[in-house]
């Protein structure tokens, strides 16, 4: 089995733009929300009154922090979307 | 009522199941469907592979009877689809072809690997199934109110579940994912309309009633995990967890680009997320409304508490709305069983069939309709042994093979990917030392933890532990060690083959990298790099 070798074409500046933007990109992504989201438990475990605090009527924080959760779910899936069209256009002019 | 709309669902899905039968010619629509469904198709079928009976009458029930503690599992459940989303499904529909193995051979060119990968998938599969087939034995005796036995509902559940599989392939299964995503978003969205109209369109009002009947720590964290490390461990495990797991990665190979992976991610987040909002509702909504004795009477571990909550809703027992809510909602569970022992199926037969029968056993040289003939045989094997394992097994405390099934792919598959995505001099010795190393680690924890060992009261007779001693590793999900543990046996592996790298390797890594950042060489020709 031998490997093909890639096009000369295919270290051009497209795609060490490509590849610098998108590690950092998802590294940070992925450490943000690591973080956000693991308060949910650290708090639930070591923080009980401060879960359990009536926020809006009787709608604890802990429910609001685990809407919140879901909010930022959506939220940096959306920023992905929109950064990953910089990406498929990088991809595209790396493979040209 | 209950028996007649299970009826027609089965009918319905096994007229798609006919249907896609005469549109599976090779091997590879049996796999992926031919790597032709669309983003919004997939992204609806991972949404229903994974909001599994688990998701709908567990989460329900354990917020009914817990409270807070209960939502955090839908949490969990669905940040874990960032990580699938971020790292892992556009670099991997890049790279493979039918398998998670695909992957992993690409980069490091040792069959080896191939053999390990697959293990890995089938292992980790059989856990998630038999889960699965216990957690639908117990449901439809329960559901039918006995009138179908474990002992029957079992054989029932694995015997449909072989014929979608082996007559409708990886397309049939995706279109009865999406038929049961469909009908379980109507019916917890028609749910949480109703409740949110009994409680006055107010969630805090639906809360100051769960409060009232139950006092206000039900409101806070803590009335199930009383240890915080234990929960911690939880919640890595899911949120990592899910990026491992062989049924949702092996959809990622049934769309034709990266850039339809991501999307059928970004579909599924929007359902998934919606779903597990609405078990809030859903779980506080049960225990206001139909209280926790009530609850535990029908199912101790809260199993019952959706098709009796559906029951109140449309009107209550003994009126005929009350009978269809609850018929409805047991019909829809049914299928939602199905639906996943499907999915499961499937990407442990294929995982079979293209990476041990064809990959290893005839050196990638079977031909397509010896290759079709083996996915069905394996298919079938598969369910006997799910059926088998399962009666076995129908004692057993089902809730930790799930969460087990999260740790084993977390920590056997997870830090193999990344390390074969993002590290240059990682090799296949790595690659075998984690795949081996992580299952066996993972196993072993599971083995003296509390989920094995304890000792049980005397009078218990149904659901004892294994081993009828005091637990010599404390957590009841082993993430938190296993986890790294994982990440450190791939490292130490990739140490000890490191005298074989060449720079022919460094080639085939940047080689690997170029393609599963751009793609270049997938489109339309995904058969070319084996």
């Amino acid at each position: 089995m031998t490997v093909s070798s890639a096009p000369p074409t295919a270290r051009n500046a497209a795609y060490q733009q490509l590849v610098a933007q998108r590690n950092a990109f998802t590294l940070t992504m992925t450490v943000t929300f690591l973080v956000l989201y693991f308060l949910l438990p650290v708090l639930a475990g070591y923080n009980k009154p401060l879960m359990a605090q009536k926020v809006l009527g009787n709608v604890t924080f802990g429910y609001l922090l685990a809407f919140a959760e879901f909010i930022m779910g959506w939220v940096m899936a959306y920023l992905y979307v929109v950064k990953a069209r910089t990406f498929d256009r990088l991809a595209q002019e790396a493979r040209a | 009522m209950t028996f007649l709309l299970a009826a027609i669902i089965v009918a319905v899905t096994l007229a798609v199941t006919f249907w896609a039968s005469r549109r599976n010619t090779s091997a590879g629509d049996f796999y992926v469907a031919g790597g032709r469904i669309s983003a919004s198709q997939n992204g609806i079928a991972i949404a229903g592979d994974y909001m599994s009976a688990a998701s709908f009458l567990g989460i329900t029930g354990l917020i009914a009877l817990n409270g807070y503690d209960g939502f955090m599992y839908s949490v969990g459940w669905f940040i874990a689809y960032l990580t699938v989303l971020f790292i892992v499904a556009e670099p991997l529909r890049n790279l493979g072809k039918y398998t998670l193995a695909d992957m992993l051979v690409y980069r490091l060119k040792d069959p080896r690997v191939r053999t390990y990968a697959a293990v890995s998938t089938i292992v980790i599969s059989t856990f998630y199934m038999i889960a699965q087939v216990v957690g639908a034995g117990s449901l439809i005796s329960l559901l039918s109110r006995g009138a179908i036995s474990a002992d029957l509902a079992i054989p029932l559940v694995g015997v449909l579940m072989i014929i979608y599989v082996v007559v409708g392939g990886m397309l049939a299964t995706t279109w009865v994912q999406i038929i049961k995503a469909m009908l379980l978003m109507f019916a917890t969205i028609v749910m949480t309309v109703l409740i949110l109209n009994r409680f006055g369109w107010s969630f805090s009002n639906l809360l100051g009633q769960v409060e009232a009947k139950n006092g206000a720590e039900f409101l806070g964290a803590g009335v199930k995990y009383k240890n915080p490390i234990d929960l911690i461990s939880l919640c890595l495990a899911l949120v990592l967890g899910t990026a491992g797991l062989p049924h949702i990665l092996v959809r990622f190979f049934t769309v034709p680009t990266a850039q339809d992976a991501r999307k059928s991610v970004v579909w599924a987040m929007a359902l998934i997320g919606a779903f597990y909002v609405m078990t809030a509702f859903m779980g506080n909504a049960a225990n206001a409304l139909l209280g926790k004795d009530a609850i535990e009477a029908a199912n101790k571990a809260g199993n019952m508490a959706a098709p009796l909550l559906a029951e109140n809703l449309f009107g209550g027992a003994g009126t005929l709305g009350g009978e269809f809510g609850l018929a409805f909602v047991t019909a829809v569970a049914f299928a939602t069983i199905l639906a996943v022992v499907a999915g499961l199926t499937i990407s442990a037969s294929t995982s079979f069939t293209h990476d041990i029968y064809n990959g290893v056993l005839k050196g990638g040289q079977a031909s397509e309709k010896d290759q079709f003939r083996v996915a069905r045989l394996a298919t079938v094997a598969v369910g006997v042994a799910a059926i088998l394992l399962g009666l076995a097994a129908k004692t057993q405390n089902v809730a930790f093979l799930v969460a087990l099934a999260f740790a084993l792919a977390a920590s056997a598959n997870l830090p193999v990917i990344l390390f074969t995505l993002f590290w240059r001099k990682f090799n296949a010795t790595g690659a075998m030392w984690g795949i081996v190393g992580g299952i066996l680690f993972t196993l072993l924890l599971i083995a003296i933890s509390p989920n094995i060992m304890k000792i049980d009261p005397d009078t218990l007779t149904t659901g004892r532990h294994l081993i009828q001693a005091n637990a010599i590793f404390p957590l009841e999900n082993p993430g938190l060690i296993s986890i790294p543990a994982g990440f450190l046996f791939a490292y130490l592996g990739t140490l000890i083959g490191a005298r074989r790298h060449t720079p022919e390797d460094d080639r085939v890594f940047e080689d690997m990298q170029f393609r599963a950042y751009t793609g270049a060489g997938v489109d339309g020709t995904v058969a070319a790099h084996d």
